[in-house]
């Protein structure tokens, strides 16, 4: 494993073993303030392979009902980019899997771009995906922020991306595109219909940047299909409905696995980032195949 | 005229120590009550009373109950009294023979009304003094409507009297009715009858004669009026100065930029612009009337002119903009209107013109909205547009939106979104206040007809989002004269934690796709805005009035829950016009300001008060004891 915590997500990305990536959106401070940290280990520990830290925002934009609720709850619970960062820093800059920060432009510019940079750098984050901050006013004023603290800022194409744009976006992109599955907010499911097409128009503009799917990955079709076309699938709604519902991160992360149709794995190539990493869970490891066998 | 000096008459002493003591704090009147019947009377004692040890600067007012001229004489002479209050049926002529022996305060009785022969005593007398009915001999704790004082069209300076406690008190001084000379301060003061308590009386002398915070100096001092020759157009990224763009998710970039370029081609097209002014013309009611306010501008010692938005279709300005966008979503082929509202006014006027173009309509309001104002919620769904309740968040305007605009997000093809206030993404605040702008456009040609000049001294809007105001600054911008005031809502108080005063309490953020000054905590959160009325709770302001405001071109000032309704009041009874709550806090303004006998103020009458009806009624008990009476 690398030294540098900051570089396994394009470890991860660049693989030349054509490895499949899964990523995982988990609202910070939710359902309880302090289960950030377990749950990243539990995802991590179970073969996730990245991490999505969603930082709660009062007003959600793009997000479904199921994570505005979680943020709600979040907030409700004290979560905020300062108790956030501290429960970060507890990983000691080695992040149980390589990690990125999500959420909405307004908190962070009120705790202060270069302050916000700065800390996340400092506690392990890779990267950093503010879907409200669009393109242009990234180049024009914040890119260089993210550029001095090694930050990897993360772009979303939609169906309706134009082109020219998407290869705008390609130029400027560092670590992976978010490839915004359908014209949706988060956890709504949308007929497939259109999608296979738009993801083959992607992979055939053979652009530099790897793609990572994401919103409305919630069953094995709609992996498996991800995973054609890009690099890797992220899934939040899925998670997160789950541990509303109460379920512990073990029962729901195994329960998000057996929805995407996915099987156990071992965490032997994981417990190396895992300090305190607990024998007892059950892990999972996708198909190695990533074939889907119904 | 406006009576400067403020006179604190306290009433009903008869104990010697107490008199002392009162008298230390130095009202400017201490009366004594000549009537049997009273617990305060000193009919028998007034010889025993240390009237000298009351200092010279207090004048001692006797007050009698329909007694003999004889009667009054005598006290005056034998125990110095520099004044007569009269209650009961003295004629004028006795007030007038009277009046060559000392001061003369004439006392009338009142509950909803003022006194038919309140006229017949002008002249005679040197006070008048209102007093509640049905409590001869005083004290009886209760107040009368006080409303009724901007009715008064005498010319005698006035005292209020009658269940007035320190806050009453405080709240009566501050109407901008003429010659409301003071205050009667009695029962609300007492311990037992008769006994009033000092500290009360002093926290109240004490208040009163310190100099109000808001009007202290002039608000709007540091208002920065230069000539510039460029309306306020923001540029090609939205920005007007530091504050606009566009923050939006990649998901509704391609719908923004497609609105972005159809809205560019069709502003300044013949066809276009055409058809908008003939519906603005034929189907809102435009040019609405500039009319010269002839009561109020007497209160005011101005000339004061409401442009009567309120008399558009659906009774708000709204539907300026709502034409204007709706026809653009025809030329993009859209299928549909999404549309957010708060009070319902927006929602209305977007049903409105979806029933007229056949578009179906679907609003986004607020669950707490739709209980506060039921009637606009039955005016969408008989317009045929489907209403549905928010109930994330706050459950208010700013969740409306946000559920608009996801709707948005998720059938991006087909649905324009109808914004109806000058926030959003570019071109949202742009294009609202380019629609708006008629509004100001008007007020021009219509000013230069009746004054001869087509810039006011001072144009007065209210600000939630900021649309009203928008149109009714926007041709003013440039001159470098005009005084553009905005009325934010103080809600409860600025920092009473219950506002919507977001250029008074906020900051710079992001929200809604703009930077702007919203109302965060210190995590970046929004925060909950309250105001009493619902078309002002937005926890952000527009970004062209964010740039008004950090260029100094325009003043805000923050108006609270109880002084936009005292408005509202002042209006209804000076004008026979019912505001809007919204259109009620700009016209709390002109209490706010320093107005000189020659300044043009036109103030932007956004909405009338139909829909309030319920919050007035609620608000003022007066008028439901008025309704049981009939």
């Amino acid at each position: 494993m690398s030294t540098k915590p900051n570089d396994s997500l394009l470890e991860l990305l660049h693989d030349s073993r054509e490895e499949k990536l899964l990523s995982v959106y988990i609202t910070a401070g939710f359902p309880c303030l302090e289960d950030t940290m377990p749950d990243m280990k539990t995802l991590a520990r179970s073969g996730v392979d990245f991490l999505e830290i969603g930082m709660p925002f009062s007003d959600p934009l793009a997000d479904g009902p199921v994570i505005q609720q979680s943020s709600t709850i979040a907030l409700q619970n004290g979560m905020s980019l300062g108790v956030l960062f501290e429960q970060l820093s507890a990983f000691n800059g080695i992040m149980p899997a390589p990690s990125l920060l999500m959420g909405y432009l307004n908190p962070v510019l009120c705790f202060g771009l270069e302050a916000f940079c700065q800390k996340a750098r400092a506690v392990g984050i890779s990267g950093v995906i503010l879907p409200d901050l669009p393109m242009r006013e990234y180049l024009e004023s914040y890119r260089k922020v993210f550029q001095k603290h090694r930050l990897h800022f993360i772009f979303l194409v939609t169906p309706t991306t134009p082109e020219s744009r998407i290869r705008q976006i390609d130029e400027v992109s560092t670590a992976f595109i978010y490839v915004v599955g359908s014209s949706s907010t988060t956890g709504n499911q949308h007929s497939d219909h259109g999608r296979e097409t738009y993801l083959k128009r992607l992979l055939d503009m053979n652009l530099k940047t790897p793609l990572v799917v994401g919103f409305g990955i919630s069953n094995a079709t709609s992996l498996q299909q991800a995973w054609r076309y890009a690099k890797g699938a992220i899934t939040g709604t899925a998670y997160i409905g789950r541990r509303m519902k109460g379920q512990s991160p073990d029962k729901a992360v195994s329960e998000l696995f057996h929805q995407l149709g996915l099987k156990p794995r071992s965490t032997s190539d994981r417990q190396a980032q895992t300090p305190e990493a607990e024998t007892t869970v059950e892990a999972f490891k996708p198909l190695t195949s990533k074939l889907y066998i119904p | 005229m406006r009576v400067q000096k403020k006179i604190i008459k306290v009433c009903g002493l008869k104990d010697p120590d107490n008199m002392r003591a009162v008298g230390m704090l130095r009202p400017d009147m201490m009366g004594f009550i000549f009537h049997r019947p009273s617990p305060r009377d000193v009919t028998d004692t007034i010889g025993d009373l240390p009237l000298l040890d009351i200092p010279a600067s207090v004048t001692r007012v006797a007050v009698v109950v329909d007694q003999s001229l004889e009667f009054c004489l005598g006290i005056v002479e034998r125990f110095g009294f520099g004044a007569i209050q009269l209650h009961g049926y003295q004629t004028p002529e006795f007030c007038r023979t009277l009046r060559k022996h000392c001061l003369v305060i004439k006392a009338f009785a009142l509950r909803n009304a003022l006194p038919v022969d309140v006229a017949d005593y002008e002249g005679c007398c040197d006070y008048f003094l209102f007093d509640t009915a049905g409590t001869a001999a005083g004290g009886s704790g209760m107040t009368f409507n006080h409303a009724v004082l901007y009715n008064y069209r005498g010319h005698t300076p006035f005292l209020v009297a009658g269940g007035l406690d320190h806050d009453t008190s405080l709240n009566i001084l501050d109407l901008p009715i003429p010659y409301m000379a003071g205050v009667d301060l009695n029962s609300r003061y007492e311990i037992t009858p008769g006994i009033k308590d000092p500290d009360r009386v002093n926290r109240t002398i004490t208040s009163i004669r310190q100099p109000r915070p808001h009007k202290q100096g002039n608000p709007l001092k540091n208002l920065r009026l230069q000539r510039v020759n460029q309306l306020p157009h923001p540029d090609e990224n939205g920005y007007y100065g530091e504050f606009g763009g566009a923050f939006i998710p990649e998901l509704l970039q391609a719908n923004v930029d497609e609105l972005k370029s159809v809205y560019k081609q069709y502003i300044n097209e013949e066809g276009f612009k055409n058809a908008f002014g003939q519906l603005l013309n034929d189907y809102v009611g435009r040019p609405t009337p500039l009319y010269y306010a002839l009561r109020l501008s007497e209160l005011f010692g101005c000339r004061i002119y409401l442009k009567r938005e309120d008399l558009c279709h659906t009774g708000a300005h709204k539907l300026n903009n709502v034409v204007g966008q709706a026809l653009l979503a025809q030329k993009m082929n859209k299928k549909q209107i999404v549309a957010e509202t708060g009070a319902g006014q927006h929602g209305v006027a977007t049903a409105t013109v979806c029933a007229m173009l056949g578009l179906p309509c679907r609003v986004f309001m607020g669950e707490k909205d739709t209980r506060r104002q039921k009637v606009n919620v039955l005016r969408m769904k008989m317009l045929g547009a489907e209403v549905i309740p928010v109930t994330s968040g706050s459950q208010t305007l700013k969740d409306a939106t946000n559920e608009a605009i996801r709707y948005w997000i998720n059938h991006p093809d087909d649905t324009y979104y109808l914004i109806g206030s000058s926030i959003g993404p570019h071109p949202y605040p742009d294009m609202v206040a380019r629609f708006q702008s008629v509004i100001s456009h008007e007020i021009k040609w219509q000013l230069a007809e009746k004054e001869g000049r087509q810039d006011p001294d001072y144009v007065l809007a209210c600000v939630g989002g900021g649309s009203n105001a928008a149109g009714a600054f926007f041709h003013f911008i440039d001159n470098g004269f005009t005084r553009l005031v905005g009325a934010e809502a103080a809600g409860k108080g600025v920092n009473s934690g219950h506002t919507a005063a977001t250029i008074s309490v906020g900051s710079q953020g992001v929200l809604h796709g703009t930077k702007t000054l919203l109302m965060q905590n210190a995590d970046g959160q929004i925060v909950e805005a309250h105001s009493i009325s619902a078309g002002l709770d937005y926890p952000g302001i527009g970004p062209m009035h964010a740039w008004l405001h950090h260029t100094s071109r325009a003043g805000f000032l923050a108006i609270t829950d109880t002084e936009a309704m005292e408005a509202a009041r002042m209006l209804s009874l000076t004008e026979g016009i019912i505001p809007a709550i919204e259109s009620a806090h700009a016209l709390a303004l002109l209490n706010k300001l320093s107005l000189k006998e020659t300044d043009v103020v036109v103030v932007n009458l956004s909405g009338r008060g139909d829909k309030d009806m319920e919050t007035y009624s609620e608000y003022y008990p007066h008028y439901e004891e008025n309704k049981q009476k009939q």
